[in-house]
């Protein structure tokens, strides 16, 4: 008997280890949306309509993906990233179909950054999200987007 | 001296300056290669609905087509194409301000999610877009079938059909650029235009339908929507974003062709 209350406690305990070594790396990815969110919100009060769509992933510290976007002429487009690893660095570049860079205004804070463009034509544009910074081997993040 | 070095310490900024993005990169060697060509974000019809709303103010109850044929066709393909002209619809009946339309096209969301086996998952929308278009709350109408077709897409996900939230996303694009046409024409102007300017949308839908398993590949309709995007792709441009009158019509002439087919009896 005693046996048995001494292997199920070991069991518990090892379930409970595991629940709480997991639930960080489930989370992470609504975490860091949750930052790009939270970037968001005093755009929403200016009118911006935020898509409910996200993407994200993770990325190791100088490494960079892109994001192609149909872009239009006539809308105002905020990019907001978002990170749940403390003291990493992240950012949000935005270029045209040729390369260049057409953001009018980019910001880098802690657990966020964000560009914003008002295309002057419509048509595709890259989106550069990269880790600059990151304690961490590889940084999750998310991206959310807006327009008005 | 160590009181002077703490407070100029204070002052320094606690976020270091941004560094500096390149001016200029090479997009033919951007990072995540694979990323870029299987990741373009389709907008949401609501981006360009909105550019319209700005650059004039279209007569929509001449684009709206109220929607007759509401039942689920006998093709699960057919069935999604079908769907997203029918939440494309949706927007024009929105800008039309038609609520008794915006309701009807409402339920006609659930029959035909009903028919491709995705009604729980917008069932909640399409309860929403009627309960907004009774308050003629339309802003809430565009976001719920923004919505509707986001829940569509993340349910076909799950079922491993992501295929077919495919076609819902081209049937919404097909009925988007018809209507788009046909308001650009009514008063050309190169900016209006250039709202069809969507070579990468293009190139993207292409190779989704090239990539879809080869039963769906091979479907009739989709052959012909595949035919007809291939007729589309050189009159929305490439790098330059002037589109002239006649590929507006052009476009537009293709586009419609195929939402006829797309709103046709199925095909045996």
């Amino acid at each position: 008997m005693r046996y048995t209350v001494k292997r199920f406690l070991c069991s518990l305990l090892t379930i409970i280890a595991l629940v709480l070594s997991s639930t960080p790396v489930l989370a992470t990815i609504d975490d860091a949306l949750s930052f790009a969110l939270e970037a968001a919100d005093p755009y929403v009060k200016e009118g911006f309509t935020v898509r409910e769509d996200y993407w994200g992933g993770d990325l190791p510290v100088k490494q960079s993906k892109a994001i192609v976007h149909q872009l239009f002429k006539g809308n105002e487009y905020w990019f907001w990233m978002g990170t749940d690893t403390a003291n990493a660095k992240i950012s949000v570049h935005i270029y045209d179909s040729e390369g260049n860079l057409a953001e009018v205004a980019a910001w880098q804070k802690p657990h966020k950054a964000a560009a914003r463009i008002v295309p002057k034509k419509t048509g595709s544009y890259y989106l550069i999200v990269e880790v600059e910074k990151s304690p961490e081997e590889r940084t999750h993040w998310s991206l959310a987007y807006g327009f008005k | 001296m160590k009181k002077a070095f703490l407070i100029a310490l204070a002052l320094t900024p606690v976020v270091a300056s941004a560094q500096e993005p390149p001016q200029k990169i090479d997009i033919t060697k951007l990072p995540g290669q694979a990323a870029v060509i299987d990741n373009v974000v389709v907008p949401l019809p609501s981006e360009i609905f909105q550019v319209l709303d700005k650059i004039g103010k279209p007569v929509w109850q001449d684009v709206l087509r109220s929607v007759k044929d509401t039942r689920a066709r006998d093709g699960r393909e057919q069935t999604a194409l079908l769907l997203g002209t029918v939440i494309a619809e949706g927007f024009i009946a929105v800008e039309s301000e038609d609520a008794e339309e915006v309701k009807k096209i409402g339920r006609t969301v659930l029959t035909l999610a009903n028919g491709i086996g995705v009604q729980k998952a917008v069932i909640r929308r399409s309860n929403a877009i009627v309960e907004f278009a009774d308050k003629r709350s339309w802003q809430q109408v565009r976001l719920q079938l923004d919505g509707a077709l986001g829940d569509v897409k993340t349910a076909m996900v799950e079922l491993e059909d992501e295929s077919y939230a495919q076609l819902v996303s081209l049937g919404g694009w097909l009925r988007g650029t018809e209507a788009l046409t046909q308001v650009v024409r009514k008063t050309y102007s190169p900016d209006g235009a250039g709202l069809l300017h969507q070579p990468v949308l293009l190139q993207y839908f292409l190779r989704r339908i090239d990539g879809m398993p080869g039963r769906m590949k091979d479907n009739p309709l989709v052959k012909k929507i595949r035919q007809g995007l291939a007729e589309i792709q050189p009159l929305v441009g490439t790098s330059d974003s002037t589109i002239s009158e006649a590929s507006v019509k052009n476009i537009g002439d293709i586009a419609e062709r195929l939402v006829q087919e797309i709103n046709a009896k199925p095909i045996q």
